[in-house]
């Protein structure tokens, strides 16, 4: 199995998609650290807000890489390859979820690591560091592990969608037909069924305030345990649908 | 018999989305035996390729038993470590060079460096080893493919159409490696549908046509079975040496420029021997078997069953 998980983990670091995605990030974060550098007076007490704000776009690539992880394999016949050399497929599904999402944990927790350094760089020479306590390192590092358990379970959400579908496009499809349609519909018709929307109880885990999210009734734990088990259940059927269907 | 590949009437149906069942593979028996070269042979859809894919435990036989050096598809698992494997088009990275897609590969049964640079020297690689695979012909992806099949020096080697691709010297080198590998004990699966090269490599063929096997057993057997053997006799003049045949008590009759004689390969001599004596000689003699693809089209009807596999 160990051998299995480091082939897993090394085929996933070298894929393109995780290499441009990545330095597209990092672009980001040099690019925004040299901006807040020259035009503002950027005060570092605000850094857990500005990590909230990265959570979209670390969700988004988090589901992105997390359905590529497997979508890409099947497209291009590689299951068959792997499956030639280890046909207990279980554990070459685990061994895929566990490279994909412990990587896409760790790509956001850097990430979200890179920008504190960049604007705390910035602060420190054109801005202000007041305010910069344990209470508020305490405050950030906590956001930023959020956002980045946040992004590994929306990793699971596409890593089980694409293992469903033998497809990338499939787990991206109907993520965002999802997200933006039905949950849409959803909180505008049935209001009542707002504590089942992903949407709602991922904002809930981010910012940490469910006095904001009065319809969901129940707290920051608890939305992020909620989301956990939703991609725990995906991902345990995409992995009984991998041991009982043919691999063509 | 000890055999490393066993499979008892082995049937597959995949559903089509109307409800309809098409029926790749239909009570197929098979047994190969250890050691040597193995052609399975079949024009395309009649089954090969889902039957290695039974073998692999890829896909899940809807009746009948298959087993792969003893082991059911649900246990293949125990013996996979044992078997080398190419389906169809084998499947790399193309970014990736040569090396790196046969240690990720090795990296799953801990095969190291020095093994991933022997299978590509054994494959003819080892100059192009670093290059991205996209930058390969499809002869050398084929190749590629063997040398992963090769990683885990397999005793047991599954190869799904090896040739593919491949031009005459590719074809060549491959023959070579297959008998190469059969000579040395090891046990070689080609499906294939060159029949002049499993002919020329193969020591035993099974022929399947619409998941059935329509022949199986030693080259030789498969190529003389149901077809009478005889002798081909050229010479300048037909008419005479017709007569001269005819009065020796040999039966033999004109076709196509040659005299075909009724005799077993064993009697050249007496034909010689008799058309010597009168002044007639020979310019050509050789046996009147069967080639492999005349019978692979006897046997099969020539039809393809394309879209079935």
């Amino acid at each position: 199995m160990s051998g299995l998980l480091a082939s897993e983990f090394r085929r996933f670091r070298s894929r393109r998609l995780v290499k441009v995605l990545v330095a597209l990030e990092v672009l980001v974060i040099v690019a925004t650290g040299v901006i807040v550098f020259l035009t503002q007076e950027y005060a570092l007490v605000g850094l857990p807000d500005v990590l909230m704000g990265t959570s979209l776009v670390l969700v988004s690539v988090g589901w992105i890489l997390g359905a590529s992880a497997i979508g890409a394999d099947w497209h291009a016949g590689h299951v068959t390859t792997i499956l030639s050399w280890e046909p207990r497929r279980g554990r070459v599904l685990i061994a895929k979820i566990a490279a994909a999402l412990t990587s896409v944990f760790v790509v956001s927790l850097v990430i979200q690591a890179l920008l504190a350094i960049a604007l705390a760089v910035a602060a420190a020479g054109a801005g202000s560091t007041t305010g910069a306590d344990a209470a508020w390192l305490a405050e950030s590092a906590g956001v930023a592990l959020r956002v980045a358990a946040l992004s590994t379970i929306f990793a699971g959400f596409g890593f089980g969608l694409a293992s469903a579908g033998r497809n990338t496009a499939v787990a991206l499809g109907v993520g965002f037909g999802y997200l933006v349609i039905v949950e849409n519909l959803v909180r505008g018709l049935r209001p009542q069924w707002t504590p089942g929307l992903l949407t709602d109880n991922a904002g809930l885990f981010v910012v940490d305030s469910p006095i904001d999210f009065p319809l969901l009734g129940r707290s920051t734990i608890g939305a992020g345990l909620y989301l956990a088990a939703l991609g725990a259940a995906l991902l345990l059927a995409a992995t009984a649908l991998f041991r009982t269907r043919d691999v063509h | 018999m000890d055999t490393v590949i066993e499979v008892e009437g082995l049937r597959k149906a995949y559903r089509r989305v109307r409800g309809s069942r098409t029926v790749a593979v239909d009570g197929l028996d098979l047994a190969v035996p250890r050691g040597g070269v193995f052609g399975f042979l079949g024009p395309n859809g009649a089954g090969k390729t889902t039957t290695i894919r039974c073998l692999l435990g890829l896909v899940r036989p809807t009746g009948g038993r298959c087993r792969l050096l003893g082991e059911e598809p649900a246990g293949v698992h125990k013996v996979i470590g044992r078997v080398g494997s190419i389906v169809e088009s084998p499947a790399m990275y193309p970014r990736f060079s040569a090396t790196r897609n046969l240690e990720l590969l090795g990296r799953i049964s801990r095969i190291g460096r020095t093994r991933v640079r022997e299978v590509l020297d054994q494959v003819g690689l080892a100059e192009r080893a670093d290059d991205q695979v996209k930058t390969y012909s499809l002869g050398m992806k084929q190749r590629l493919g063997i040398a992963g099949a090769l990683l885990k020096d397999p005793e047991v080697l599954i190869l799904d159409e090896p040739a593919n691709g491949l031009d005459p010297a590719g074809i060549v080198e491959v023959r070579e490696l297959m008998r190469r590998l059969g000579n040395e004990g090891r046990t070689v699966f080609v499906s294939s549908h060159i029949l002049t090269e499993v002919q020329q490599t193969a020591d035993r063929v099974a022929i399947l046509a619409k998941g059935r096997q329509v022949a199986t057993g030693p080259v030789h057997e498969v190529l003389t079975a149901g077809h009478a053997t005889g002798l081909l006799v050229r010479l300048d003049d037909v008419p005479e040496g017709l007569r001269i045949l005819g009065e020796a008590g040999i039966d033999a009759r004109a076709d196509d420029g040659f005299i075909r004689v009724g005799l077993p390969p064993a009697d050249a001599a007496r034909v010689t021997r008799t058309l010597a004596d009168r002044g007639l000689y020979l310019t050509e003699l050789r046996a009147d078997e069967a080639d492999l693809e005349t019978v692979f089209l006897e046997l099969t009807g020539g039809a393809s069953t394309e879209g079935a596999r």
